[in-house]
């Protein structure tokens, strides 16, 4: 089953719409869902052109399409289970929060918290996503526990932010605090990023370009071979009695 | 007339120990504050009436027609903003925070621009803290990081730290060190015993290379972090160390500069650490005499210190996201209620462009940077001059402000009441 | 005048001698009358087992350090949001809720009346105001003189009327209720990050010890006829072994109130361990009980520990930052000048820990062992043991032994060699249960004589009315009804109007606050006393007059006046 929901041009353009109904096992029972803007409760079909083709009986045979101006578009694919989401422009915040399973793909740009506290599942976002892609919730002590999140463009800020479990991946670079009190899983970012890893605690982090700002409390290892490259092995953070581990291609401390 | 033990409604150190005199309801004199504080007490030229945005011109109106603009304009926004707060007491905050719950709105106040980074951080490690008088009675080492009280809360230095008298200690001026942590020598640095110049943007490293010092982890140490030198950073953590009471006060020289949140979360830490091996305490210098007592009512009434959003009916707590700086700059709220700050004079330009779009009422006794935004302002009593009311320490010790004086302004307790009032009616 | 007749109510109304009786109950003005007019409106309540509403003698409700244990936890405050609708306003939070969420969770539970434990004078006007927003129950605030310079100094010279003249000023500006010991003298120690470790440790600088400290302020205490008795968290609190510092603590107390105890010591659970360190750890609930059985001076109350998260706060600061290395989870502390302290973190307690399952069982051992259930109340220190919402759990544990070994079978598997629990057979029935959870505390509180935990003509018209029926329910084998029957009243009534009903809380509600004002003679008076002036002046950062509480901070005000025998 296919879902095609098509943004319709909004008068109140500015006011975000939540959408948490927006995940592909709520399609099984039809379309009868309600999105928030504001305060105010709108039916799905007037906040989008809805069409359907085909039937499912199950979540994961289900692939739901957004299209139009969905940057404003809050919480698509929330405690997405199974099945498929396609956004073809970009999105807004916190798409896929919760997620357990299925796929999330998103074309255009990701706003703040993409795949936060993610449990399992992909996402992939062909353009840039701003801060705190795959991160936890304010207070709590685990972020993503498990799944995949790849960034073909770059990350903002806090990137994977207390990551529990589970793959990152960025291909371009990423901003300040990248891969932040780490205690297991793996975070890669192929480009340059600034003080990766801080206050880790266990996990592996791995930046193939410069790390900047380089914490001071990471003890050198030596170096190691990695998937074709030469990268430098630290341990840390000692600050924070961790035993993590982090490979830089190369570093810069603010000395 | 002279009113004693009053409170000062400047900045989050609440001075109690004011005397306010009065001659024929005018502040004449005031013993005891601050520049700031005194400023504050003599502070004249008060808005007289409601006023009502007219094309290019001001209109007055009545208290009745501002409060029902106010209602029916908060009443019908989808998004809408309540910001401000920590410039009017307690009373008024709640009637707030029952406000945004019944119209779905979002409720924040000033901690967004200033110490939110610092709740941030508190949430996610914790906080050892204690009052003032603490500090005050044992502490024999305090440390001011990226905060500069001569400028910002002035007594604070002569009331708790440097020039306070200490049950505990012998002869407080002596016995008690000081030492200054900036970026540039700051009029406190001039007082320190000890000053430790960083590299902007570096705090977060020397915070994490104390650390590691404190655990006896000197070799990995780089010979320099952040311009400041090893030997340095093990001298200070063993200052630290031997002291019997240390107590770190840190300001937005910390709390906003890179890393914002990490950093406070660094140094929390590094207080952890420290009191394994002797007493210490931190402390963030809240800058508006009630930013704390803002915090503390919207947690115990809504679980959260700031940024709350109700749009959904139940709170939604995420800074970053529903916090005024960040929806104004998206756009994303669509009508904006004004109470006890004055963002105009603070906020991005981003933010007051959408500030400019839409309806804006502000509770302020004064003309401020803000008025020229608003629809409707209405001026109110000033809480601890002519209105009554609790404030937060920045300590969370909670004050009942004093009237000193007796106008017919209303409080922003009382606007905002009629307001809800008004909404309930309508709801 | 409103009236309101409840019928056919089957009433457990312990103070007045009633188990189980089937009447009708007037109510008139907020207050329990003879009869009612036939204008009454009436509630009926179908044979459904009736209580007097529930009294909570020990949580952590309000106040400094519990809105700091939200503060600090946006990831509780998200785990049970509810929005506003009718007369509720929204509410979050699971283990520390917001004001309002305690507030209809307790009512809908069927209690009335709480105490907070532990109130930091200098703060005192933060609990209040949280008070003023828990409106559907009565408060009271235990008020904190653990670390009090002018006590410890005043013990230090041998002067008890000095301690009592300095806790009557105290109580009275900060419109306290209870005196509240925490860590006697730990409190201040660890103002220095050191501890005492047992009743015999010294203070530092004050030269006084914990034993001194808990005798002295306990004479005191009586000597200003203080409705409750002290109320005591012990020194060495969570530590393998500290059941002997306990049973000391206990041995200091001499009988001197004929109408309740002298001593109630609370959360006992936490303070009923032995073994030399974690690895022998072990129950020692028999000892305590018995010791407890013997001397009617003392009321303890459980301090049940429940499986699952928590946040643990109490003004033991030295504990809370020992409980942190352990976790090292996050950890907030907060030392108030002159006075005492605090500290507060998150935990879990885990099935899987045997630690966590001893203590489980040892909170119940507590209520099962002490013969009278006057002596032992329900409680899980809200919410350290366990939110207040596992009380139906723990009552349904109480009172089915079938109940207790399933739960047993899903503990850790060494908990049966460290503890006395499987062996013990004892059911409790529902009289006991409402000892426990109302008369009882009632009467520690020193509070029947002013219209709580019974139904007599003259008291306050603050009923719960259970969905359940006694003569049809057989808690030992149908538990599950049990926690159902208690987790949901059908009705509770406050001040004589239907405030909750299955779930809901009705009207907005208003609590009336109870406080002390001792009368002192002239020379007693501290507020006159120029040396507390003097030393108040130096060394706290608040002015005295700017200190007591003003009068606008009670929504209806209950002040008990007694006169002081100085
Ligand atoms: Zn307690």
């Amino acid at each position: 089953m296919k879902v095609t929901l098509a943004m319709k041009p909004m008068t109140k353009g500015f006011i975000p719409i939540e959408a948490e109904s927006i995940v592909p096992k709520n399609f099984l029972s039809g379309t009868d869902l309600s999105v928030w803007r504001g305060n105010r409760e709108l039916r799905l079909d007037e906040a989008f052109s809805v069409s359907v083709e085909g039937s499912a009986d199950r979540a994961e045979d289900v692939e739901v399409v957004l299209s139009g101006d969905t940057c404003r578009l809050k919480r698509v694919g929330e405690y997405m289970d199974a099945g498929r989401i396609t956004v073809l422009g970009g999105i807004g915040m916190h798409c896929g929060n919760f997620m357990s399973g299925g796929t999330i793909e998103v074309h255009g740009n990701a706003d703040g918290w993409l795949g936060r506290e993610m449990a399992g599942g992909t996402i992939v976002c062909r353009g840039d996503v701003a801060d705190y892609c795959a991160s936890g919730y304010r207070g709590g002590r685990k972020g993503m526990k498990g799944g995949t999140v790849e960034v073909f463009g770059r990350a903002g800020d806090f990137l994977a932010e207390s990551l529990a479990g589970g793959t990152v991946v960025v291909h371009g670079d990423a901003g300040d605090m990248a891969g932040a009190e780490i205690h297991s899983g793996t975070l890669v970012v192929h480009g340059n990023c600034s003080r990766p890893a801080a206050n880790m605690k266990g996990g592996s982090c791995y930046v193939y370009g410069t790390a900047r700002g380089m914490i001071p409390t990471f003890r050198k290892v030596g170096t190691v071979q990695h998937e074709g490259r030469t990268l430098i092995q630290f341990t840390g953070d000692l600050a924070n009695r961790g035993k993590g581990n982090l490979f830089v291609k190369d570093y810069e401390y603010l000395d | 007339m002279i009113v004693k033990d009053a409170v000062c409604p400047f900045c989050g150190c609440l001075c109690d120990d004011i005397e306010v005199e009065v001659e024929g309801n005018r502040v004449v004199a005031v013993t005891n504050a601050c520049e700031l504080g005194m400023t504050k007490f003599m502070g004249e030229k008060r808005m007289k009436n409601p006023i009502l945005r007219d094309g290019n011109r001001w209109k007055d109106i009545t208290y009745d027609e501002a409060i029902r603009y106010a209602a029916d304009m908060l009443l019908s926004a989808e998004r809408p903003l309540l910001y401000g707060w920590s410039g009017t007491h307690g009373e008024a905050q709640c009637v707030g925070v029952h406000m945004a719950e019944l119209i779905h709105g979002v409720i924040d106040n000033t901690s967004s621009v200033c110490h939110g980074p610092s709740i941030l951080a508190i949430q996610e490690v914790g906080h050892p803290g204690c009052t003032l008088g603490v500090v005050k009675n044992r502490a024999d080492l305090v440390i001011y990081w990226g905060s500069n009280p001569i400028d910002a809360h002035p007594r604070h230095l002569s009331r708790y730290t440097r020039y306070a008298e200490g049950f505990f200690l012998e002869n407080a001026f002596r016995d008690r060190k000081v030492i200054v942590v900036d970026v540039r020598k700051t009029e406190t640095a001039n007082i320190a015993d000890e000053f430790i110049q960083i590299k902007p943007g570096g705090d977060y490293a020397v915070l994490s290379a104390l650390r590691a010092i404190v655990q006896g982890k000197v070799d990995t140490i780089p010979r320099t972090v952040a311009g400041v030198t090893r030997a340095q950073l093990v001298r200070v953590a063993n200052l630290c160390k031997s002291a019997k009471f240390g107590a770190v006060y840190f300001g937005l020289g910390l709390t906003m500069t890179q890393g914002k949140y990490k950093n406070i979360r660094n140094a929390i830490e590094l207080i952890s650490e420290l009191n394994r091996h002797t007493k210490f305490t931190i402390s963030a210098m809240r800058g508006h005499y009630n930013v704390y007592g803002s915090n503390e009512v919207n947690t115990w009434m809504t679980g959260y210190p700031f940024g709350i959003d109700f749009s959904r009916g139940i709170a939604f707590y995420n800074p970053g996201e529903t916090t005024a700086v960040d929806i104004l700059a998206r756009k994303e709220c669509d009508a904006a209620l004004i109470v006890g700050s004055d963002p105009a004079a603070h906020f991005p330009r981003r933010c007051l462009e959408h500030l400019a779009d839409i309806p804006v009422v502000q509770l302020d006794p004064y003309p401020n940077a803000t008025t020229a935004f608003c629809n409707v302002q209405i001026p109110v009593a000033v809480t601890g001059i002519d209105a009554e009311g609790t404030a937060y320490r920045m300590d969370g010790v909670p004050i009942r402000t004093r009237r000193v004086l007796s106008t017919d302004y209303l409080s922003d307790e009382e606007v905002l009441s009629r307001m809800y009032a008004l909404m309930q009616e309508a709801s | 005048m409103t009236e309101l007749l409840v019928k056919n109510a089957c009433v457990i109304d312990p103070l007045r001698g009633i188990n189980g009786e089937v009447m009708d109950i007037a109510i008139r003005n907020g207050k329990i009358v003879e009869e009612v007019s036939d204008a009454a409106e009436v509630v009926d309540a179908r044979g459904m087992l009736t209580m007097p509403g529930g009294i909570d003698s020990h949580t952590h409700i309000c106040g400094t350090k519990v809105n700091f244990g939200r503060y600090m936890s946006p990831e509780d405050m998200r785990a049970g949001r509810t929005p506003r609708q009718g007369a509720m306003h929204a509410t979050s939070g699971y283990s520390v809720p917001t004001t309002y969420g305690n507030s209809y969770r307790y009512s809908v539970m069927g209690y009335t009346t709480l105490l907070e434990g532990a109130m930091a004078p200098l703060e005192a006007r933060h609990t209040h105001e949280e008070f003023s927003y828990t409106p559907l129950q009565d408060t009271m605030a235990n008020t904190l003189f653990d670390g009090n310079w002018g006590i410890l100094e005043a013990i230090r010279d041998g002067d008890t009327k000095r301690v009592a003249a300095i806790i009557a000023w105290t109580l009275s500006a900060v419109k306290g209720f209870g005196v509240k010991l925490t860590n006697p003298g730990g409190t201040e120690a660890w103002q220095w990050g050191k501890n005492v470790t047992c009743i015999r440790d010294p203070v530092p600088y004050f030269e006084v010890t914990p034993a001194e400290i808990i005798r002295s302020v306990v004479e005191a205490n009586e000597l200003l006829h203080l409705p409750h008795s002290v109320h005591l968290h012990c020194n060495n609190l969570g530590t393998p072994g500290n059941y002997t510092c306990t049973l000391g603590s206990f041995g200091l107390i001499p009988d001197l109130n004929k109408k309740r105890q002298t001593l109630y010591a609370t959360h006992v659970q936490f303070h009923a361990y032995g073994g030399s360190g974690w690895k022998d750890f072990c129950s020692k609930s028999e000892p305590i009980a018995n010791y407890v059985n013997m001397r009617p001076q003392i009321v303890i109350d459980m301090g049940q520990v429940m499986f699952g998260r928590t946040t643990t706060m109490t003004a033991d600061g030295p504990m809370e930052f020992n409980l942190y290395r352990l976790h090292h989870d996050k950890w907030s502390n907060h030392d108030v000048e002159l006075e005492t302290g605090s500290g507060i973190i998150p935990v879990i307690y885990r099935r899987k820990n045997l630690v966590n399952s001893i203590m489980w069982a040892i909170g119940l051992e507590l209520a099962l062992l002490t013969k009278s259930p006057w002596q032992c109340l329900l409680t899980t220190d809200n919410p350290n043991g366990a939110p207040f919402v596992k009380y139906p759990e723990i009552i349904a544990l109480l009172m089915s032994k079938r109940y207790r070994d399933a739960e047993f079978a899903t503990v850790h598997p060494d908990t049966e060699s460290r503890v006395p629990l499987p062996a013990i057979e004892r059911e409790l029935d529902w009289h006991e249960i409402a000892v426990m959870t109302r008369a009882g505390g009632a009467r520690a509180l020193g509070i029947q004589d002013l219209g709580k935990g019974h139904l007599a003509p003259g008291a306050d018209a603050d009923v719960a009315i259970y969905p359940l029926r006694i003569d049809e329910v057989d808690p030992a084998a149908e538990y599950q009804k049990v926690i159902d029957g208690f987790s949901q009243t059908e009705y509770t009534i406050k001040r004589g109007r239907v405030v909750a009903r299955r779930g809901e809380c009705l009207v907005h509600g208003s609590n009336a606050t109870f406080w002390v004002r001792p009368k002192v003679p002239e020379n007693y008076d501290m507020g006159k006393d120029p040396d507390f002036i003097e030393k108040f002046d130096r060394y706290y950062t608040v002015r005295m007059r700017n200190y007591p509480v003003q009068d606008e901070y009670l929504t209806r005000s209950r002040c008990i006046e007694t006169e002081a025998d100085l």
